[in-house]
């Protein structure tokens, strides 16, 4: 050990959209603290849509300035290469369409008792959470690093600062507030269960390597005997960590329950955002890290994903909510997914797997988000309209609404003409080529089994007959935008999906940094 | 020699002091084994070389999260007892026989990898120092984000329990204003109540105070007295009358 410390190294610019997104939080929390109450809205809607627009066009101008970078930032904590700005750059755009859904959807006051009168006096006074904006910008730059961390500390407290903000977001649902508590119990519960197990898998994984770099650890898989033990036990560890965040089966418990009692922007942002940084960060740990050890984690993983695949599709039919239909949903694709990240060969076709991936999780936000902004659109006099049969007949009631969810709902089931479709054959197709035969049948079994549900709300939607007193249709701009351009999305990659195809096969041409 | 000794000494203390936050039944007892495992933790890191790492057991867990601890056990009620109904079938059970599983397939596996001689003891002979190198270099990035982390506890502890003024503060002269509407409306007396005692020979509590002409302010007698010497048998008999004239203190007194 030296006497003096050099100053570590920081590349601010390529850092610069998770500074910005940090910044602009605590900008808001600041906001929150000096601004009166009356104005705090005001400010805190542009700061928090401005610093997600500010933050993607910093990443833009970093790739257009040196190409895309391919190195480890911040003295190696953070990876920034092609996939990590790719998955920015959506998780950025993700948030910014889920940021623009929120609406009346929070509690007026979180700490009043549920049907109290001091909750009506709160809601008369017209009170409001606007921390939730900030809360929301921890968490995206939470995601961010998530998605690009280069060691396992940096992963494990990103993880934290991701989900610790949407703990909360979770249990501020206006309507349906007992329901919206115990899913925020339940999911920092849960999720604190799935934190340990990732920190006792980092862990073990540094008793193995003496590192906790992902980079040093794939280095010390050829060089460090005699341990396996620690190796395998940490790693499947770390697996039930990333598997629980990304909602894999036997993990998914939470995931309806969470999706169902949470405010729908923030589902929307859950559905999308996350599960965009989580299978970043799942891909870093097992392509990185574990690289080496394919042969003995691809078998775990192929259980895993079809699992997922089949109880996700499953388990959604027999669904009466449409957010946990939404949610089952969701099981299912993080199933499609990681069929394509088994399918791992050399560089080439780990290239083409990632591309087939980062294409899925772009198209897939996309609609997701859409979908869940319809839900918040159809409204009974008590909140959203959940229960699948107010949905009968809205076909009748209000045509283009119903087409666009129907869209939504195909696009989900991978119709051709859709992003969806698309989607399903990138990574399909690079699983097929990566080996994964018999994971693509079932994945495509469990597709079939998912359209039916898909078809089963769309036939509900047109072909039966509108209650007397059905759901009226509230249309705020703002969702009316979100829901318009996460429809157009979902139209041009399904009809003109190379650009972006494209994109996403650079990003992922140089695969992760190591 | 010594550092075995060490631990053969902590290891009994610690494991009945593991087996007594297990096993008893008062939520501050197991509190305070809990308190005597991270005690003895430390000592033993302090005997491994990790002078670090012991103090920030002592100051962090022992210190800071054992009183959190306290403090909610206080605040729950010391008393309460958690409702022990199983609310899956064959829960506890099941649950016992996967701990159990998972306890075994550790142990298992743990004891059978083969720990090398550490190496970050020979890399950097100076813990604290070498922990402050690593923290404020190769780590800056995890430590710095960790800010976030504590902005978000904080902001989430307010949101979930800060309640907001909805209606502006009442002043003193609000509160006057108020007190003399009410007068006006019901009579009821804006003024304090007369303190016992005044007037009289004695200031004592069970002593009404006498207006000017001598008589008892009924005001002043001490509801709980006056009913506790009627009790008794003490009531002295002029501050029995001087209540029967007031039937709001009667009916007071008759509660």
């Amino acid at each position: 050990m030296t006497d003096t410390i050099t100053a570590p190294t920081i590349e601010y610019l390529l850092l610069s959209p998770l500074l910005v997104v940090f910044g602009a939080a605590i900008v808001g929390v600041l906001v929150e603290a000096f601004a009166p109450r009356y104005l705090r809205a005001a400010f805190q809607v542009p700061l928090t849509l401005l610093s997600l627009v500010a933050a993607f066009a910093l990443v833009i101008f970093v790739v257009v300035k040196d190409g895309v970078p391919n190195k480890a930032a911040a003295m190696g904590a953070v990876a920034a290469d092609g996939p990590a700005l790719f998955i920015w750059g959506t998780i950025l755009l993700l948030a910014f369409v889920s940021v623009l859904l929120i609406g009346d959807d929070f509690v007026p006051s979180a700490v009043a008792v549920p049907g109290s009168v001091e909750e009506e006096r709160a809601v008369s006074e017209g009170a409001a959470h606007t921390e939730v904006y900030p809360l929301v910008l921890f968490a995206v730059g939470g995601m961010l690093l998530f998605a690009a961390s280069n060691d396992l500390l940096v992963m494990f407290v990103a993880l934290e600062v991701m989900s610790l903000p949407l703990y909360m977001l979770c249990g501020l649902a206006r309507r349906r507030r007992l329901l919206s508590q115990e899913a925020a119990m339940k999911y920092f519960l849960l999720g604190a269960f799935s934190s340990a197990f990732f920190l006792y898998g980092t862990a073990l994984l540094y008793g193995y390597a003496g590192s906790i770099d992902l980079s040093k650890i794939s280095t010390s898989l050829s060089s460090v005997g005699g341990q396996d033990s620690l190796l395998f036990i940490g790693a499947a560890v770390l697996g039930v960590g990333l598997f629980f965040k990304i909602g894999a089966v036997p993990f998914q418990m939470w995931k309806p329950d969470v999706y169902q009692g949470a405010p729908t922007p923030i589902t929307a942002l859950m559905a999308s955002g996350t599960l965009v940084a989580a299978f970043g960060a799942l891909l870093r740990v097992f392509w990185v890290a574990l690289g080496n050890l394919e042969w003995d984690w691809s078998p775990v993983v192929w259980a895993v994903a079809i699992l997922t695949m089949v109880v996700g599709a499953i388990l959604a039919i027999t669904q009466t909510d449409i957010k946990r239909m939404l949610a089952y949903s969701s099981i299912a694709h993080a199933g499609f997914i990681l069929t394509a990240v088994v399918a791992t060969a050399g560089a080439k076709q780990n290239s083409l797997a990632l591309s087939g991936i980062l294409f899925y999780l772009v198209a897939y936000g996309l609609t997701t988000v859409g979908a869940f902004g319809v839900v918040t659109m159809v409204r009974d006099p008590g909140g959203e309209a959940w229960h699948l049969s107010r949905w009968a007949g809205l076909g009748k009631r209000s045509p283009k609404l119903a087409m666009v969810l129907a869209f939504f709902l195909l696009a989900m089931a991978g119709i051709p003409l859709t992003s969806g479709f698309f989607a399903k054959y990138a990574v399909f197709s690079a699983a097929v080529s990566g080996g994964a035969v018999a994971l693509v049948v079932v994945g495509v079994v469990a597709s079939a089994i998912a359209a039916f549900f898909y078809v089963r709300v769309i036939v509900l939607m047109f072909f039966s007959d509108p209650a007397a007193d059905g759901p009226s249709i509230v249309m705020p701009i703002a969702t009316r935008g979100v829901v318009g351009f996460a429809a157009l999305a979902t139209v041009v990659l399904g009809v003109f999906p190379q650009p972006v195809l494209d994109l996403a096969s650079k990003a992922a041409q140089s695969l992760f940094v190591r | 020699m010594g550092e075995t000794f060490v631990f053969w000494v902590l290891a009994v203390v610690s494991v009945i002091a593991a087996l007594g936050l297990v096993f008893s039944r008062k939520a501050v007892y197991s509190a305070l084994m809990l308190g005597v495992v991270m005690l003895s933790l430390a000592v033993l890191y302090a005997v491994q070389d990790a002078p670090f790492l012991a103090v920030v057991q002592i100051i962090v867990y022992t210190g800071a999260v054992m009183m959190l601890f306290l403090f909610v056990l206080m605040m729950v009620g010391v008393d309460s007892s958690d409702s022990l109904v199983e609310t899956i079938k064959g829960q506890r059970f099941w649950a016992v026989l996967a701990g159990l599983g998972f306890a075994v397939l550790l142990a298992l596996g743990i004891g059978n990898a083969f720990i090398g001689p550490a190496k970050g003891l020979a890399a950097y002979p100076q813990n604290v120092p070498s922990l402050a190198e690593l923290i404020f270099t190769r780590h800056v990035f995890a430590f710095e984000v960790t800010s976030a982390l504590l902005i978000t506890a904080a902001l989430g502890a307010v949101v979930l329990a800060h309640r907001e003024r909805l209606t502006p503060k009442l002043t003193q002269r609000d509160l006057a204003r108020q007190r003399f509407k009410e007068f006006a409306r019901t009579g009821r007396n804006p003024a304090p109540l007369p303190g016992p005692g005044t007037y009289a020979r004695h200031n004592a509590i069970d002593k009404p105070a006498l207006l000017p002409d001598g008589s008892i302010a009924a005001q002043s007698v001490n509801r709980y007295v006056a009913r506790y010497e009627k009790a008794e048998g003490t009531l002295p008999p002029e501050v029995a009358q001087a209540l029967e004239s007031d039937s709001e203190a009667l009916e007071l007194e008759k509660e």
